[in-house]
């Protein structure tokens, strides 16, 4: 018997381990719990890498090789299980690439500005990596939990006025959210009789008419739950306060999260309702689509709307993923990998970005009015609590020189990468979807959605350029001080930007990598037939029953049946734009 | 292949440059220019060791590998054109680095003038020599980035960074413009490579895209070499340091858009569209920009708009096509370059030794600065299209054309006139740059006193002027073959013959020349008071100013607009973002649910349970009730959202699933409490807030109630659909029968959650863990609202807790007031303490066979002590029980996830269980499964969250007694008071939960 | 008939619990989602069909006939259902009391509307 990959599970039992850990100490030793919680963060980013290279296999073959890991050695689909391909894998090193920098940031003074930062920090992320990695519904809805728990901890961070006023509307929008969650969750397993989400695939096809409106419905449920996390229009209204309220290390992870819902998105569209799905091919597509873009155009206003770089990050982000959740929605209509390389891609890189710019927004914002500026939030709470007042961020670390041409060039960076202008990745991003658009447009004529994302694309970046120049040139030229700029607070914003650097450079083997990803999303026969065949370590683990009934008759969908039934015709009515 | 080399050291020698230039040091002026001058020199050795392949007319390329999956590669290709065009970037470029040297003053930082410079200078490389279309984009945008921060290089005035911005906004639009003509090109084409684009020109122009791209392109080169209407930035980017200004703004970078055009014509040129909009933007553009030349008072500003002029020549030129055309266009992109280049440099020159550039204020220069004079004014006069100079060559050239040009339309009689119009202000500008500087009496007023510049600053334009004057007489010996070579690059077999012999006879042109000249003259001298005079501009052209149409636009466009939209379209209102998600949700699940089979109710209409069906009106009539109270009787509302959630758990037990019941109701209990302990520091409602009664807030809550009654009719209905048919093949079947014989536990539910799905309580702990702890986090920083800080009207009559802290401990020994009238009650419950221990104790053993299990025993062991809580003062039972809670989550969590791991050992996976059975006093057989252990994980995190919350938030009544007691104690100075109270709080509270 | 019942109440819980998530007092949400929650769980605990009188308890060993028992997949849910919304109650409770300390209202909006 060959022991069982026990590095997949690595990803969740390090922070889970870590945060344990720094609970036994006490909340004073705080340098221990930073020091604890960056070798978490690198052991996480090695990890990951390991499991790229794992994910990846021999990739010039262009397999999905993917890896499961029976929890508690119960035969799939009965016991959780989790699922390592392309996909995750590549969701779990932007997590560990961006998580470390936001760490150490932190470290440069944020983390002593409540209680418990680091642990929660852990938590976040255990939450964040379970949510990539687990093939099973309800676990995920348990992991959604733990980020979100973690996430409530991180933006209350500090306290003060603004956050906890933020922090409401948060925490109550996504306990509706979670209901939501429960109510699709259970409708599924009421109807089906299955959590797997591979088991549940392989059922969808053959569901008779009675109950494809059932997992319809639960779908729709569900996927309200997961637009909330991607923040789809018009269900996106709590994120820019939320984000732009949150300390700047927050932010910068926080910039995962919406990832996190449109990873589920691809994962659970493509996997349920992809072409292969039988009638219920396409189901929603068009919402997502029509959705993205929407989102997009918003996100590109609150940008130009917004005043200060928080809130316009924070918009960023709505435009990110609004970009790749547009994407998807075509990509499940017409299922082209193409452009969905492209989204991938331009995710990762823009993430990076979004990221570093929530880190910038401090000390180029201390540039522009001191530390008043950027501590207005918690104002309130500095008059009153001496013990943060003896430990303010910037007192940290010796000023390096040329503070303002650093944060000049890095803020540049940032914004070529997020508005998708050459020569950085966020450009070759943003061409792929181009191009693999006009392609599509091309190829199939009378179709206006790929048009409408190219604009939308187009017009989305140059508001960013606006919005980001018009700010970079008040705050970076109007006013020539050198402002403090703490090794801590410097390093981690130059490994984000090196990072894109590195992506840029190296596009190819990205692009490759997630070339194949895209293709093995489209066809998910190896993902199913992985998950479904997965053998438990212990010989005596009985097999499992045959689970997946044969398509019974009624469900043998007879053209004119379907043409009779509204809801069977419906996947056909959604399956391509008026 | 050493010329493969040479074309990529070309490509990458600058950006090293400036990698290496922008990490000197501020000081290190004359390393700087060492530097850039050598990497010039070294650009012009390549160049020209790579003449031999370009006059052969071979074409030089060399590929490097970027993307290739997105058909994305470094391809480089130098042929006769591009070749031609790097010889001014390199040869100007060395010229400018040396002008600057003497040019900036020691307080300019240098570094990043010439990083920016070579960085610039590189990217302009990789526009000319790219041979990838998206490649020469990326560069395109590039060389706008750059010159926007050359632009700003003064960024403390203001003008410098309203100029830079107004610059990359419109050229990087153009840029982006660009971007998408060369994805429909190239999509179009079927490929991304030069010269497959270059090839495919019928296609191109077939093709029912071509009108999109053709405008897309346009908009691109039309910015970058601001054409009519997009002209106004490039007299604000003056506003950068001359250098900049010769170099990028009148011969490198304004001329990437005529480049492009001219690059490109063979593709898109020679349609009707392409001859009407080219054409005519440049002739318009080539008029504008000389009659506002004309007007100009400030030196640079003349210059900039002459600029503009020459681009709409070169434009009309590419706009004609024809091979002629296209000769003439290159020539004047060559003449124009140095001529002007070297007039900028002498207007930088005026304005460092006087320190002014009005033209106004200046005067009589000559006296001051002979040679500079003379050397202005060879320069203007090639401007100004005079004979024997370089710029009378072009200008020729482009007269022959205008005569000449014929289809058929009323512009063949126009052409000759609008283009000799256009030059008579040439040379108006041209004689008035002359002769208001270097004429007439020796200006006085000046800011500084005038005088010859440094022998270096004036060295590259002696350098240019003799080119000038070379190619003047010489045009044959001196240039003839590198155009010969840069026509055909472009033209290829269809180039024409051409002669660049001084005279053509008496013909047409020269006649326009002549008329333009004496014309010109004319002007001048009638019209030169009233040019001072008149506001920058003539009348009827003064009305159009771009700059302020630019911002106000801008204002509107991107700021009045999205504020207003994003308003419209979003909403910082909770309830309004709840009743979208609920709205959405309710539509989507009806929308995919509409006319399903299943709703129909075919329900079983047996097993009426009267029992049942009341229990439930209870329930009904709670929810209801606890909806109606929860604004104005809170206290009832709670009360009888206890009465559903009691219903709740008693539904459970009907359903034999008595885990849930014991669960529900041991929640229930702590959720009662907790609101109990948070309802004190909510406001106080007594009376009714008038606002409700009124018609808005009632119909919000009219249509509220039937967006909500249609989700519990929605919810109702799914439910009973689902519950009215057997269920299918399910996953629960395999766990009934496996949950003994696989998971060594006979209470199925409880080995789910230990063992089958243990994963799910493992994360289900943390998210306790985690809420504990934020909950702690917060109330830290708990600040009760000013009212909510008096004792509530039960405690008035209890005295004021003593204040430090020694006296505090005494003072948790003896029983307060408040203690004794609790006295019964705290004596029950401190007797139930035990009980309650012992419970936990049973209800976690008997787990894994019976209901209970670690969460339950957990929770009761956590409503011990909160009765104790309730029941007496918190520091009487913290200083007899003291609890760590952050510590037990820790240690709990780590049980947890140290079980699992313990699987690790015999090479099963995470959480695989081990079970066996030990036999134990009283309670009888144990299963000893290292499930066991997991739960008892389990049991010390719920025992750590639960209380960890309670202390959280009973200690609320501790701080605010505190609060209390310095107020009326330090009413003196409250600032510094506030500060040691927070101190000694915060101590106080470390030792008490001792975390 | 139990069926029609227990949904009955399912739908009048969600229904008060979704009205009053809506209102603007912070109470109101805190126990609209309480309702809410008893709702979604007995949805959820629905999703297992409805057993009367069988025992909780497996037999120790021999052939088990699964439909003599309740179905235990959804109780296990529903229990970490249970604790997960008692977790997040609870850090409600505590924001909507820092709230209420910061803004001086317990309007959801942290301002009174004006009207």
């Amino acid at each position: 018997m060959t022991p069982p990959p026990h590095i997949i599970v690595l990803p969740i039992l390090i922070p889970l381990i870590a945060g344990a850990i720094m609970l036994m100490y006490d909340e004073r030793q705080r340098r221990l719990k930073l020091g604890l919680g960056i070798l978490a963060c690198v052991l996480q980013l090695g990890v990951a890498i390991a499991l790229i290279l794992r994910a990846g296999g021999s990739s010039e073959l262009g397999r999905n090789i993917v890896t499961l890991y029976l929890l508690g050695d119960w035969p799939s689909p009965f016991g959780i299980v989790l699922v390592l391909d392309r996909l995750s894998a590549l969701m779990l090193l932007l997590t560990s690439v961006v998580a470390l920098p936001a760490l150490i940031y932190a470290g440069a003074g944020w983390h002593r500005n409540g209680q418990h930062f680091n642990a929660l920090f852990q938590f976040l992320l255990m939450g964040i990596n379970g949510s990539f990695l687990t093939g099973d519904l309800f676990n995920l809805f348990v992991f959604f939990e733990v980020m979100l728990a973690a996430s409530y901890g991180l933006l209350l961070h500090g306290s003060g006025r603004v956050r906890v006023g933020a922090g409401l509307h948060y925490i109550a929008v996504n306990l509706l959210a979670a209901m939501l969650f429960l109510l699709g969750v259970a409708l599924i397993y009421g109807t089906t009789g299955t959590l797997n989400m591979a088991d549940l695939a392989t059922r969808i096809p053959h569901l008779s008419e009675a109950d494809r409106p059932m997992i319809h419905a639960a779908a729709a449920l569900l996927s309200g739950a997961f637009l909330i996390k991607a923040a789809m229009w018009p269900l996106c209204f709590w994120l820019p306060n939320a984000y732009g309220a949150a300390a700047p290390p927050v932010g910068a992870v926080f910039s995962l999260l919406t990832k996190v819902g449109a990873y589920v998105i691809i994962r659970l569209g493509l996997l349920l309702f992809g072409p292969v799905a039988g009638e219920s091919a396409g189901f929603g597509a068009q919402v997502l689509a029509l959705g993205g873009m929407a989102t997009m155009a918003y996100g590109s206003l609150g940008v130009l709307a917004a005043q200060d770089l928080g809130r316009m990050t924070g918009n960023l982000v709505l435009v990110s993923s609004g970009t790749l959740l547009a994407v998807v929605g075509l990509a499940m209509i017409y299922d082209d990998a193409p452009m969905l390389t492209g989204a991938l891609y331009y995710m990762f890189a823009s993430t990076l970005g979004l990221a570093a710019l929530f880190l910038l927004a401090e000390p180029i914002g201390r540039k522009e009015e001191g530390i008043a500026g950027l501590l207005a939030v918690t104002a309130e709470i500095y008059g009153l609590d001496p013990e943060e007042e003896e430990d303010e961020p910037r007192q940290e670390g010796t000023a390096i020189p040329g503070a303002t041409a650093l944060l000049g060039m890095s803020f540049l960076a940032c914004v070529l990468v997020v508005a998708g202008l050459p020569p950085l990745a966020g450009f070759l991003g943003k061409f792929g979807m181009l191009s693999s658009a006009v392609q599509r447009a091309w190829s199939l004529p009378g179709m206006w959605g790929h048009w409408a994302f190219v604009v939308l694309l187009i017009l989305s970046g140059f508001c960013t350029l606006i919005a980001l120049m018009r700010w970079g040139i008040q705050s970076l030229w109007a006013n020539s001080d050198e402002p403090p700029l703490p090794v801590m607070e410097a390093l981690p914003i130059l490994m984000l930007v090196g990072t894109v650097g590195l992506l840029t450079v190296q596009a190819e083997p990205a692009l490759r990598y997630i070339d194949r990803t895209a293709e093995a999303l489209t066809e998910n026969a190896v993902y199913i037939g992985g998950v479904m065949t997965a053998p438990p370590v212990s010989p005596e683990a009985l097999a499992p029953e045959p689970l997946t009934p044969e398509p019974p008759p009624a469900a043998a969908p007879a053209p004119d049946a379907s043409g009779a039934d509204p809801a069977a015709d419906s996947p056909q009515a959604q399956a391509e734009l008026p | 292949m050493l010329a493969e080399n040479l074309l990529l050291l070309l490509a990458v020698l600058p950006f090293l440059g400036a990698i290496s230039a922008v990490t000197m040091p501020v000081t290190a002026r004359n390393a700087e220019v060492a530097l850039a001058g050598s990497v010039m020199v070294a650009g012009l050795l390549a160049l020209a060791a790579l003449f031999g392949d370009v006059t052969a007319g071979q074409v030089v390329s060399r590929t490097l590998s970027w993307a290739p999956s997105l058909g994305l590669d470094v391809t480089l290709r130098l042929d006769g054109f591009s070749w031609l065009m790097l010889l001014l970037v390199y040869g100007i470029g060395l010229l400018v680095v040396i002008y600057a040297r003497y040019y900036l003053a020691p307080s300019d930082p240098v570094p990043r003038f010439y990083g920016f410079l070579l960085a610039f200078a590189g990217s302009m490389v990789g526009v000319l020599i790219a041979g990838n279309i998206i490649l020469m984009v990326v560069f395109w945008e590039l060389t706008s980035l750059f010159s926007f921060l050359l632009i700003g290089y003064w960024h403390q005035n203001a003008g410098a960074r309203d100029g830079a911005r107004t610059a990359l906004v419109v050229t990087s639009a153009g840029g982006i413009a660009l971007l998408a003509a060369m994805v429909l090109l190239g999509q179009a084409v079927g490929s991304y490579q030069l010269d497959d684009v270059l090839r495919s020109g019928d296609l191109v122009r077939s093709h029912p895209w071509y009108l999109w791209i053709l405008g897309l392109f346009l908009l691109g080169a039309f910015t970058k070499s601001a054409q009519f209407p997009f002209h106004f930035w490039l007299p604000n980017a003056m506003a950068a340091p001359t250098p900049v200004s010769a170099y990028l703004h009148s011969a490198t970078m304004v001329k990437a858009g005529v480049f492009l055009l001219v690059r490109f014509s063979p593709v898109l040129g020679a349609t009707d569209a392409w001859f009407w909009i080219v054409a005519g933007t440049g002739m318009v553009t080539l008029v504008i920009g000389a009659v506002i030349a004309t007007w100009r008072n400030d030196l640079k500003g003349l210059l900039a708009y002459s600029t503009i002029s020459h681009l709409g020549l070169i434009t009309a030129l590419a706009g004609m096509g024809s091979g002629a055309a296209i000769v003439a266009a290159i020539f004047h992109i060559m003449n124009h370059a140095v001529f002007k280049a070297s007039l900028f440099m002498g207007a930088g020159i005026i304005d460092h030794e006087t320190g002014t550039r009005d033209l106004r204020k200046l005067s009589g220069l000559r006296h001051a600065m002979p040679r500079t004079a003379l050397l202005a004014i060879v320069a203007a006069a090639a401007m100004a299209g005079v004979p024997l100079l370089n710029g009378f060559l072009s200008k020729e050239m482009f007269f022959a054309e205008a005569a000449d040009w014929h289809n058929g339309t009323w512009l063949d009689r126009w052409l000759p006139y609008i283009a000799t119009f256009a030059s008579v202000f040439s040379v108006a500008y041209s004689l008035r740059f002359i002769a208001a500087v270097f004429f007439g009496p020796l200006a006085t007023d000046l800011p500084k006193e005038p005088h010859e510049p440094p022998a270096w600053m004036r060295r590259p334009v002696e350098f240019l002027v003799a080119i000038v004057l070379v190619v003047g007489f010489w045009p044959e010996a001196l240039i003839g073959a590198i155009l010969q070579s840069g026509v055909l690059a472009v033209l290829g077999g269809t180039a024409p013959d051409y002669s660049l012999a001084l005279w053509h006879g008496f013909n047409t042109p020269l006649k326009m020349s002549i008329a333009a000249l004496v014309l010109g003259t004319l002007f001048y001298f009638l019209f030169s008071r009233r040019l001072s005079q008149a506001n920058e501009a003539p009348g009827f052209l003064s009305l159009l100013r771009g700059q302020q149409i630019f911002d106000r636009l801008m204002l509107v466009v991107t700021r009045k607009w999205p504020v207003f939209l994003s308003r419209v379209a979003g909403s910082n209102r909770l309830q309004v973002q709840l009743r979208l998600v609920v709205l959405l949700s309710l539509a989507a699940a009806s929308w995919t649910l509409w006319g399903a089979a299943r709703l129909v109710p075919q329900g079983i209409w047996d097993g009426f349970d009267p029992g049942f069906a009341l229990l439930w009106v209870a329930g009904i009539a709670c929810a209801i009730g606890a909806a109606a109270l929860a604004k104005y009787h809170r206290f009832a509302a709670l009360a009888l959202l206890g009465g559903a959630g009691l219903v709740t758990a008693m539904t459970f037990s009907w359903f034999s699933a008595p885990d849930l019941a014991v669960t529900q109701l041991l929640v229930e209990v702590i959720t009662t409490v907790l609101l109990l302990l948070g309802l004190r520091w909510l406001p106080k409602r007594l009376q009714e807030i008038e606002s409700d009664r009124r018609l808005p807030a009632r119909a919000r809550r009219a249509i509220d109630l039937v967006i909500a009654s249609a989700c519990g009719a929605g919810v109702a209905a799914i439910a009973f659909a689902v519950m009215t048919v057997p269920p299918g093949l399910s996953i629960g079947d395999w766990f009934r029968r496996n949950a003994y014989a696989e998971g060594g536990g006979t209470n199925a539910v409880n080995v789910i959650l230990v063992d089958f799905r243990a994963f799910d309580t493992l994360g289900e702990i943390t998210v306790l863990g985690i809420v504990a702890l934020t909950c702690y986090a917060l109330l830290r920083r708990f600040r009760p609202a000013p009212e909510s800080v008096a004792l509530p009207s039960q405690q008035t009559f209890n005295e004021l807790p003593p204040i430090d802290p020694e006296r505090e401990r005494e003072a948790a020994t003896e029983p307060t007031r408040h203690d004794l009238m609790m006295m019964i009650p705290a004596v029950i419950m401190q007797w139930m303490f035990p009980l309650s221990v012992a419970i936990a104790a049973y209800l976690f053993l008997r787990g894994h066979d019976l209901p209970g299990g670690g969460f339950a025993a957990g929770v009761a062991f956590a409503i011990g002590l909160l009765l104790q809580y309730l029941a007496t003062d918190v520091r009487w039972i913290e200083s007899r029980i003291t609890i760590l809670p952050v510590r037990w989550i820790g240690l709990g969590l780590m049980i947890a996830a140290g079980t699992g791991m313990g699987a690790f050992l015999f090479g099963y996976p995470f959480l695989t269980a081990h079970a066996q059975y030990v036999e134990l006093p009283l309670i009888g057989p144990v299963p000893a499964a290292t499930a066991l252990a997991f739960d008892l994980g389990v049991f010390a995190v719920v025992v750590g969250s639960t209380v960890l919350m309670q202390i959280a938030i009973a200690h609320q009544s501790l701080r605010s007694a505190r609060l209390r007691a310095r107020e009326t104690a330090e009413v003196a100075d409250p600032a510094d008071a506030a500060e040691e109270r927070e101190n000694r709080i915060e101590e106080q509270e470390h030792q008490q939960e001792g975390a | 008939m139990m069926e029609l019942t227990l949904s009955l109440g399912m739908g009048v819980l969600v229904a008060s619990g979704v009205w009053l998530a809506m209102r603007p007092r912070t109470f109101q949400v805190i126990v609209g989602l309480c309702l809410l929650s008893y709702g979604v769980n007995l949805f959820i605990f629905a999703m297992g069909r409805l057993v009367t009188g069988a025992a909780p308890i497996m037999p120790k060993g021999g052939f088990v006939n699964p439909d003599a028992y309740a179905d235990p997949v959804p109780q296990a849910l529903v229990l970490t259902a249970i604790v997960i919304g008692f977790a997040t109650t609870a850090l409600f409770l505590v924001v909507i009391m820092a709230a209420r300390g910061f803004t001086g209202t317990d309007h959801v909006d942290g301002k009174e509307r004006e009207q």
